[in-house]
C-alpha cells in the first residue's frame, strides 16, 4: 500500500512538472510562420494588408504575416511585455510618446533606419511631417542617436468637421464656414438657437481636448513659447494660457458643447456627428472613413480651428505622422522587413491603401488621387505641430486636460485652472530633481 | 500516530504542484510588486533607478488626485455597504419566506453579477446618455422636461452617484445569494419557539435572524468593501475617471500611471492601496468579532 502511495505521489509530481515545462522548449524543426511578422492594431486595415502581403509574396517569394491585436491599449501592453521577454516581432509600433520610443531605442529594440531612408531617396517620398515624430535630432533630451526610426504608413491631422445641411438649417452659409473665433462663437449661437447641438468631440479622451487647446497654444506662443513653457520658463499662469482656458469657458457660456462632452469618448462623438445630432465635430482625418461607414449620405466639409485675432503665430494643428511601423533591431529578418516596408510605401501600394482604408497616405506623390475632404486634410499636413526636442510630462498634460474639463463643467475659473496646472508643473519639476 | 519520513515526503510531494503555482502566480508577483515600488522604471529600460521611498513619499504628500480617488472609492463603498447590502438583505428575507417562484427570483437577482462589467458599463452609459438615453426619455415623458439633455455622467453632482448606482445594481446579487444561504442555515425551531413566546416579526429578526447572520454579514461586508474599493471596469467603460477626474478610483489611477510607463510609481500606489484595504478588512473583522453573537 505504501509503495502504491509513493508511486502515485511521485507520478503526480512528475506529470505536473512535465506538463509545466513541456511548452518551454523550442522545437528545432519548427518552421517560422512567415519571413516577416508584423504586429499591428489597425483592425480596419487587416484585409488590405493581407492583400498587399499576398501580392508581395507573388512578386518576391517573401511571406509577410500581419497579426492584429486590438484595442490599442491591449496592443501597447503586449508590445511592452514582448519587449521585456525579448519576444518582439520583426515589425511593430510601441504606440508611445517620444520619450518612451526613446527608451525602446536606447534598450536596443528599435532599428535606426537613417541609412536605408537615404538610399534611392526613400525618405523624399514622404510628407516631411510624417517623419518628424520619429526622427531624433542631435542634442535631443533622451540621448538617442540622431536618426529616423520609423516608416510612416499614413498621415493625419485634426480639423473641425461641419454638417452642411445643419448649417443651412441654422441660416449659416455652408460654403463659408467661420474663420475667426468670434464668427465661430456666433455660428455656434445660431445653431443652438435653431435647436441644434453646435459642437461635439471626444473630450472625455484627454488627448482630444488637449489637441484642441494645443492648437491655440501654438497660435498664441509659437514654437519658442511652447518650448519655454515645457522648460518651465513660461508658467501656465501666463495670461496667454489663461486666454486658452477662457476660450473653453466662452464656448461653454455660448452653449456650444453637446451634452456630456466631457466624458464622451470619440466613438460616441463620431456617432453624434454622423447621425446629425451635432453640427460640428473636432476630429481627425480618419473620421472620413468612420462617417462613411456610419452615414454614407452625410453632407459635410471641414474647416481649420478658427484663429485668434490677437495671435502672432500661425494656427497649427495636431497631426503629422498617423500610423508608423518600427523595425526590431534584434530581428534576424531585419533587412527583409525593411525591404517590405520600402515596397509598401511606394506609389501603387499607397494608392491601394488610401482607396481601401480612406486614410491619407504618407507618400505625398499619391495625395492628388484623394477625395476632396481628404485632400483638404492632406494639404493641412504642413500646418501640423512642429517637432520639439522636449515634450511636456504626461502628468502636466493630464492636468491640462482635466482642468479644461473643469472649466467646461463650470467647476473652475480659467485663472483657477491655470493655477492648478502650474501647481502640478512645479510638483513634477520638484519630483524630477 | 507518528508520521514517518517517507510519509512526510509523500505528503510534501502532494502539495508541491499547488505550492509551485502559489509561488509563481501569487507570491512572486507580490514580492516583485514590492521590489518595483522602490525603483523608477518604465517597463522598457534595461536599468531600473533605485529611488527608495521617494515614490511613497510623493504619493503620500504630493499626489492629492490619488487620495481624491480613494475618497471616491470610499463613497461608492459606503453606498454599497448600506444601500446595496440593505437591498440584498431585504430581498433575501423575502425570498426566504418560501414564496412562489423562489428559484426564478434567485436567478434574476444573480444575473447582474455574472454579466461582464464592461458590458454593463456600456449599456448603462447608453441609459444615462444625454442625447439618446432612455432615462432622460422616461423622465421627460413624466413631465421632467429639465432632464431632456441632462448628462448624468458629465455633471459633478451626479457622475459619481450614477456610477455607484450601476455598481450597486451589478453587485447586490452576490450579497443576496450569500445572505440567503445564511438565512437558510438558521434552525426553524428557533423561530417556532419565539412564536410560542409571542415574539413578533421584528423581534424575531432582531433577536434571532440578525445575531445569527452576523458572521455571514461580515463576509458580505468584507467582500463588498474589497469589491467596491477595487471597482475598475464600470468606471473605465462609463466615464474613464471623468468629468475632470471626479470619478477616478485608485485602480483607475494605478492603471493611468501604469499605461504611461510609470511602473515603479504605480506599483508603489498599489502597495499603499493594498495596505489601506488590509487595514479596513482587519478593522471589519475585529468589529464583527466584537459583536458576534457566539461571543
Amino acid at each position: 500500500m505504501l509503495k502504491l502511495k509513493t508511486f502515485v505521489s511521485v507520478s503526480i509530481c512528475l506529470a505536473f512538472f512535465v506538463c509545466s515545462f513541456s511548452g518551454c522548449g523550442k522545437n528545432k524543426n519548427e518552421q517560422p510562420k512567415a519571413d516577416v511578422v508584423i504586429w499591428h492594431w489597425m483592425t480596419d486595415r487587416q484585409d488590405a494588408f493581407e492583400k498587399l502581403a499576398a501580392t508581395y509574396l507573388e512578386e518576391t517569394g517573401v511571406r509577410v504575416l500581419f497579426e492584429t491585436y486590438a484595442p490599442t491599449d491591449v496592443y501597447k501592453s503586449k508590445i511592452s511585455a514582448a519587449a521585456t521577454a525579448n519576444l518582439l516581432p520583426d515589425v511593430f509600433n510601441p504606440i508611445s510618446d517620444k520619450k518612451e520610443v526613446a527608451s525602446y531605442i536606447n534598450a536596443g529594440y528599435i532599428a535606426d533606419l537613417s541609412e536605408d531612408m537615404e538610399k534611392d531617396g526613400w525618405k523624399d517620398i514622404f510628407f516631411a511631417k510624417a517623419l518628424t515624430q520619429n526622427t531624433f535630432e542631435p542634442g535631443n533630451e533622451w540621448n538617442v542617436k540622431p536618426g529616423i526610426y520609423a516608416v510612416p504608413l499614413d498621415v493625419n491631422s485634426l480639423m473641425i468637421y461641419y454638417n452642411k445641411d445643419l448649417f443651412t438649417q441654422a441660416g449659416l452659409d455652408p460654403e463659408n464656414p467661420p474663420k475667426t473665433w468670434s464668427e465661430f462663437i456666433e455660428a455656434g449661437k445660431k445653431l443652438r438657437a435653431a435647436n441644434i447641438q453646435p459642437f461635439v468631440s471626444g473630450f472625455g479622451e484627454g488627448w482630444l481636448i488637449g489637441a484642441f487647446a494645443q492648437s491655440y497654444q501654438w497660435n498664441l506662443f509659437g514654437k519658442e513659447g511652447v518650448l519655454e513653457t515645457i522648460e518651465g520658463k513660461i508658467p501656465y499662469t501666463d495670461k496667454r494660457w489663461i486666454k486658452i482656458f477662457k476660450l473653453f469657458e466662452e464656448m461653454k457660456n455660448a452653449k456650444l458643447f453637446a451634452s456630456g462632452v466631457v466624458t464622451m469618448v470619440n466613438k460616441d462623438a463620431e456617432r453624434s456627428f454622423a447621425t446629425g445630432k451635432a453640427a460640428m465635430a473636432f476630429n481627425g482625418s480618419w473620421g472620413v472613413n468612420v462617417y462613411l461607414s456610419m452615414n454614407p449620405t452625410l453632407n459635410y466639409s471641414v474647416m481649420a480651428p478658427p484663429s485668434l485675432p490677437e495671435a502672432q503665430f500661425p494656427m497649427l494643428m495636431f497631426g503629422g505622422e498617423g500610423s508608423s511601423l518600427f523595425i526590431n533591431e534584434k530581428s534576424p529578418n531585419k533587412q527583409k522587413a525593411i525591404d517590405f516596408l520600402k515596397w509598401l510605401t511606394q506609389g501603387p501600394q499607397q494608392t491601394f491603401l488610401a482607396q481601401a482604408t480612406l486614410n491619407i497616405p504618407s507618400n505625398k506623390t499619391v495625395a492628388d488621387d484623394l477625395s476632396p475632404v481628404l485632400k483638404i486634410f492632406s494639404e493641412n499636413i504642413a500646418n501640423t505641430f512642429e517637432s520639439l526636442p522636449k515634450i511636456e510630462s504626461w502628468q502636466v498634460n493630464n492636468f491640462i486636460n482635466i482642468n479644461l474639463q473643469s472649466v467646461i463643467i463650470g467647476e473652475r475659473t480659467p485663472e483657477e485652472a491655470a493655477k492648478e496646472v502650474q501647481g502640478e508643473k512645479e510638483r513634477q519639476q520638484k519630483a524630477a530633481k | 500516530m507518528k508520521i514517518t519520513p517517507i510519509e512526510k515526503t509523500q505528503n510534501f510531494c502532494f502539495i508541491i504542484p499547488a505550492l509551485v503555482l502559489f509561488l509563481i502566480f501569487s507570491l512572486y508577483p507580490i514580492l516583485r510588486t514590492f521590489q518595483l515600488s522602490f525603483f523608477q522604471w518604465n517597463g522598457i529600460d534595461k536599468d531600473m533607478l533605485w529611488v527608495g521611498f521617494a515614490q511613497y513619499k510623493h504619493i503620500l504628500f504630493n499626489n492629492p488626485a490619488f487620495w481624491k480617488s480613494m475618497l471616491n472609492a470610499g463613497y461608492i463603498t459606503i453606498l454599497a455597504l448600506t444601500l446595496q447590502n440593505g437591498l440584498a438583505l431585504l430581498l433575501a428575507l423575502l425570498v426566504n419566506k418560501n414564496i412562489k417562484g423562489e428559484n426564478i427570483y434567485r436567478t434574476i437577482f444573480f444575473l447582474p453579477p455574472v454579466l461582464s462589467g464592461v458590458v454593463v458599463g456600456l449599456i448603462w452609459k447608453f441609459v444615462y446618455d444625454g442625447n439618446f438615453g432612455i432615462l432622460n426619455y422616461w423622465l421627460t415623458s413624466l413631465g421632467f422636461t429639465n432632464f431632456a439633455d441632462f448628462a448624468w455622467l458629465s455633471e459633478i453632482k451626479t457622475a459619481l452617484s450614477s456610477v455607484a448606482v450601476v455598481h450597486m445594481w451589478k453587485g447586490f446579487g452576490y450579497g443576496f445569494i450569500i445572505l440567503l444561504a445564511g438565512l437558510q442555515t438558521i434552525p426553524v425551531d428557533l423561530y417556532e419557539a419565539a412564536e410560542v413566546d409571542g415574539a413578533d416579526a421584528w423581534q424575531q429578526f432582531k433577536n434571532i435572524t440578525f445575531p445569527l447572520l452576523i458572521p455571514i454579514i461580515t463576509i458580505v461586508m468584507i467582500l463588498t468593501i474589497l469589491g467596491s474599493m477595487q471597482v475598475f471596469d464600470l468606471i473605465y467603460s462609463m466615464t474613464r475617471g471623468g468629468p475632470a477626474g471626479h470619478t477616478h478610483v485608485p485602480i483607475t489611477k494605478i492603471y493611468e500611471y501604469m499605461s504611461n510607463g510609470e511602473f515603479g510609481y504605480s506599483t508603489a500606489m498599489a502597495v499603499i492601496f493594498g495596505i489601506v484595504l488590509l487595514v479596513v478588512s482587519f478593522a471589519q473583522i475585529y468589529l464583527s468579532k466584537k459583536f458576534n453573537y457566539d461571543r
